[in-house]
């Protein structure tokens, strides 16, 4: 057996098992989006190498890194161990590497709460606040900070957990409530949500966040109407940021208020190219003629979805190439239909929007 | 690219202050390459009658860092609405507030630091511009390494950023100085403040630094434990740059009163953070609505407003010296040098606002046309206010405005009274045993008369809104008779007599001397 299979079978299972009988205490570790075996390891490494072994540290981060190819946090760690053992320029590879492998991905959907646009998997945040919670169990940032990580991660049940810890130690906290009702929204629970950021909202009336949050869940729910007031709320209150304008304009279909902020954005943010796919949409959904500009590079996803097929229009939604994880973040999954030149028809509320966008 | 963004005050914090910033000023912008970089140094509440810091130590500054600094004056008066909430002299979260307000929109990153940190990139020859240029959105820290006193202080030379930064590369091998200082999250390192990017757009969004911490110490893991919550990850650029700090511990600090050193509590601002916003500073910080003046070290200089004033004002001498005395006999001759008074005159507004508006109380025609020549050329453009009791003066000039004397004490922000004798001519000997005539005697009756009740009510009769003190100088009152008048009144130094000139803010004389000459002042009696 390797010296890392060693580890993982000494690595806590008589805890392990135990913790399946008792609630969890807000410093234990639990593993997130990228595995239980390769988050040991790498837990296992940064032991490792604080105590000094080095290459072993870097074994175990590869090893990692080869189970979860998407560990950025790992291949970080392995740079940090090379780079202390003086292999400079395999270590500034390393960085690299991790830094490119958080981009991958899009972030969230600008007009959603700013946890909700974090990129790639938060690991070593999570270790890290753990580790925190150890010795300041009383105070709130780790548990809301831990908490966050978790929700960006995908994990809204670790997420919640968090929150409501943070909410035991500030029950008045109005930025923990509106996290929880954040989480309660990703894990499904939509009349909880709406319960908890109808508090949030009475009390601060002005929070674009929550009035999207809560748009969400009414919509999810199929309260069309609310979700409605809601985003015009929040759409008011954006003093005409493009980015959130566009997007809160989107959910409302409201194609002819987004089009001057997706222009904006198009024009602005050339690296995204679902701006000009949003663009196109609002157009065509308008019945104006769409530009010669925006073509998109570097995303065959969104390529794809604008190549002009029969008739010169975009293809139907049938031909779209299926991506392995949807790109979608907030209300991608309406336009995309629209943008293919299929029917507006009625989308699914749920589908639209479910879990965390 | 970046705007780097650094505060302080012309005073003495820390040991050695000047070379340690100036080796810092100079080795940040050695590392821009990009044409929209720049340092914004926010001057915080230096004396008005000082120039900013960068001013005070320009001969030590490249041309580089000339050019890419630019200086964002925080005048006392703006200061003051918040003296009595704290013990500082200087308040990070404002002056970097200010400066963010105010920086490059074209830049995508903002790089919080201080002006003792040297960065030294880890490929030979790669800007920071290059480094930031490169990588993705995100909040980025790296560790803080100290240099001893003894390195930086004996061996880098201000003036070449290039040299101390490679002497960096060696000392750090040779003396081991590379140690990372590990810290709990969100901070990630110790001494984190040293270096902090973040994205411009992301500074906006979160409303700056937190402005209620008025205590000093702990706004970078502030801003760390909001930014981590914003964006999720502090992320290090530690495989790019290393960063240097010129350890100034011989000498603490104003702030630093060792174990009894108050500071913003760690618990409120720190560990029970909840969300990277400020809410309730959301549409004042950085004080939008302030007008905040801006200095440059690359042009328009304060020595070149100085000497385009004089040289508009002045003829060069035609003589090798001229002569005067001090020996006691002379001391009720009142006549004096115009043209070697003059540039001291002008060296007492030049730190003022531009838009200062300058009482002028005097005797002598000439010198308030030379004078007001001289403010005109040296780019103010406030007005020089003269009362109509001052009889005899030219009332035509431009900028000039005549009006009573009550109206115009609210409207002035600096006082400028000359004592001098109306009938002395330009061609006259000086300190030669000359008494006053009956013309003069009368016209200086009312120049001490106005004196005193200016700043006698100098407190009550300042502008609207006004908090600070305004200050008076004096022309002519060094041993002389009007010299005991002028120090009762105004808390001057002790001047060369050659200067002719002293300065200063009211003084308030607690004792019965001091009343009774607040009261008499008051009365005119």
């Amino acid at each position: 057996m390797s010296n890392s299979g060693m580890l993982l079978r000494l690595s806590g299972s008589l805890r392990g098992a135990l913790s399946t009988r008792r609630r969890r205490t807000a410093d234990e570790w639990v593993p997130g989006r990228n595995g239980g075996e390769a988050e040991q390891l790498f837990l296992r490494a940064k032991a490792l190498f604080r105590m000094g072994d080095g290459e072993t540290a870097i074994r175990l981060l590869r090893q990692a890194s080869e189970i979860a190819p998407g560990f950025s946090d790992a291949l970080e760690a392995e740079g940090e161990a090379l780079d202390m053992s003086g292999d400079v320029a395999t270590a500034a590879a390393r960085y690299e590497e991790a830094r490119r492998l958080r981009q991958t991905g899009r972030p969230g959907a600008p007009d959603r709460h700013f946890v909700l646009r974090q990129q790639g998997a938060h690991t070593a945040e999570i270790v890290a606040y753990t580790r925190v919670l150890k010795s300041l169990r009383k105070f709130a940032l780790p548990h809301l900070a831990r908490g966050n990580a978790y929700l960006a991660d995908g994990q809204p049940e670790m997420a919640l957990a968090d929150y409501e810890r943070a909410l035991k130690l500030q029950p008045e906290s109005l930025d923990a409530l509106a996290l929880k009702g954040e989480a309660l929204s990703a894990r499904g629970r939509y009349a909880a949500a709406i319960e908890v950021l109808d508090r949030v909202i009475s009390a601060r009336p002005k929070d674009p966040d929550s009035l999207n949050a809560r748009g969400i869940a009414h919509m999810a729910l199929g309260h069309i109407d609310q979700a409605n007031a809601d985003w015009r709320h929040q759409l008011e209150l954006l003093g005409g940021r493009p980015a959130a304008s566009a997007y809160v304009a989107l959910r409302l279909a409201g194609y002819v208020v987004a089009l001057p902020h997706l222009e904006t954005m198009a024009g602005n943010d050339g690296r995204d190219p679902y701006w000009t796919l949003y663009l196109r949409t609002a157009l065509l959904r308008l019945g104006r003629p769409l530009s010669d500009k925006g073509t998109v590079e570097g995303d065959s996803w969104v390529a794809s979805l604008m190549r002009p097929g029969r008739h010169g229009r975009p293809p139907c939604r049938g031909a779209v190439p299926t991506r392995r994880r949807s790109p979608c973040r907030g209300s991608v999954c309406r336009p995309l239909v629209l943008a293919a030149g299929g029917r507006p028809g009625r989308a699914d509320p749920r589908r639209a929007c479910s879990g965390p966008q | 690219m970046f705007s780097v963004i650094i505060y302080g005050r012309n005073d003495t914090h820390g040991y050695n202050l000047h070379k340690r910033a100036a080796i810092s000023f100079n080795a940040l912008a050695e590392v821009m390459s990009d044409p929209d970089d720049e340092i914004l140094f926010v001057d915080y509440n230096t004396p008005d009658d000082h120039p900013t810091f960068p001013e005070a130590i320009h001969d030590t500054l490249t041309e580089k860092a000339k050019q890419v600094l630019r200086i964002l004056r925080i005048r006392p008066e703006q200061h003051a609405h918040l003296k009595s909430k704290t013990h500082l002299v200087a308040l990070e979260a404002q002056s970097r507030n200010v400066a963010l307000r105010r920086s490059n929109p074209r830049n995508r990153w903002i790089l919080y630091t201080n002006t003792d940190m040297l960065l030294v990139s880890r490929t030979e020859g790669e800007s920071l511009s290059d480094i930031l240029g490169a990588v993705p959105d995100g909040f980025y820290q790296i560790p803080r390494f100290e240099l001893p006193e003894m390195l930086w202080e004996a061996a880098f030379d201000r003036r070449d950023p290039a040299g101390n930064l490679a002497k960096l590369r060696d000392w750090s091998v040779r003396y081991h100085l590379n140690q990372v200082v590990h810290n709990f999250m969100p901070m990630k390192y110790d001494a984190l403040g040293d270096f902090q990017a973040a994205l411009r757009e992301d500074m906006f969004a979160i409303h700056g630094f937190d402005e209620s911490m008025l205590l000093g110490w702990h706004c970078d893991s502030n801003l760390a434990a909001r930014l981590a919550l914003y964006r999720g990850r502090v992320d290090t650029l530690i495989d790019k740059l290393f960063g240097y700090h010129c350890d100034h511990t011989r000498v603490a600090a104003a702030n630093n009163k060792g174990r009894q050193t108050r500071m913003n509590d760690q618990d409120q601002y720190i560990w029970n953070v909840s969300s990277p916003y400020v809410p309730a500073q959301a549409d004042s910080w950085g004080w939008p609505d302030v007008e905040i003046e801006e200095v440059r070290l690359d042009r328009e200089t304060s020595y070149q407003r100085f000497t385009a004033g004089l040289d508009a004002a002045l003829k060069p001498a035609t003589v090798p010296y001229t002569s005067t005395s001090l020996e006691w006999y002379l001391y009720d001759d009142l006549t004096y040098d115009i043209d070697h008074t003059l540039p001291f005159v002008a060296d007492q507004m030049l730190t003022y606002p531009r838009s200062t508006s300058v009482m002028l109380v005097g005797t002598r025609g000439e010198f308030v046309e030379r004078f007001l020549t001289s403010w005109r050329a040296m780019g103010f453009t406030g007005p020089v206010l003269v009362p109509n009791e001052c009889e005899g003066l030219p009332s035509d000039l431009e900028g000039e405005e005549r009006g009573a004397f009550e109206d115009l004490l609210p409207r002035a922000e600096m006082f400028i009274f000359e004592f001098g004798l109306a009938t002395q001519h330009a061609d006259e000997p000086i300190r030669i045993g000359r008494q006053a005539g009956p013309l003069d005697v009368k016209r200086l009756r009312m120049v001490t008369k106005l004196f005193k009740q200016a700043t006698s009510t100098e407190a009550e009769t300042r502008p609207p809104g006004r908090r600070t003190p305004r200050r008076f100088v004096g022309v002519n009152v060094i041993y002389n008779k009007f010299w005991p008048l002028f120090t009762d009144y105004v808390g001057a130094n002790i001047n060369p007599f050659c200067s002719q000139v002293l300065a200063g803010l009211p003084r308030n004389d607690p004792s019965l001397r001091g009343k009774v000459l607040r009261f008499r002042g008051r009365r005119a009696i």
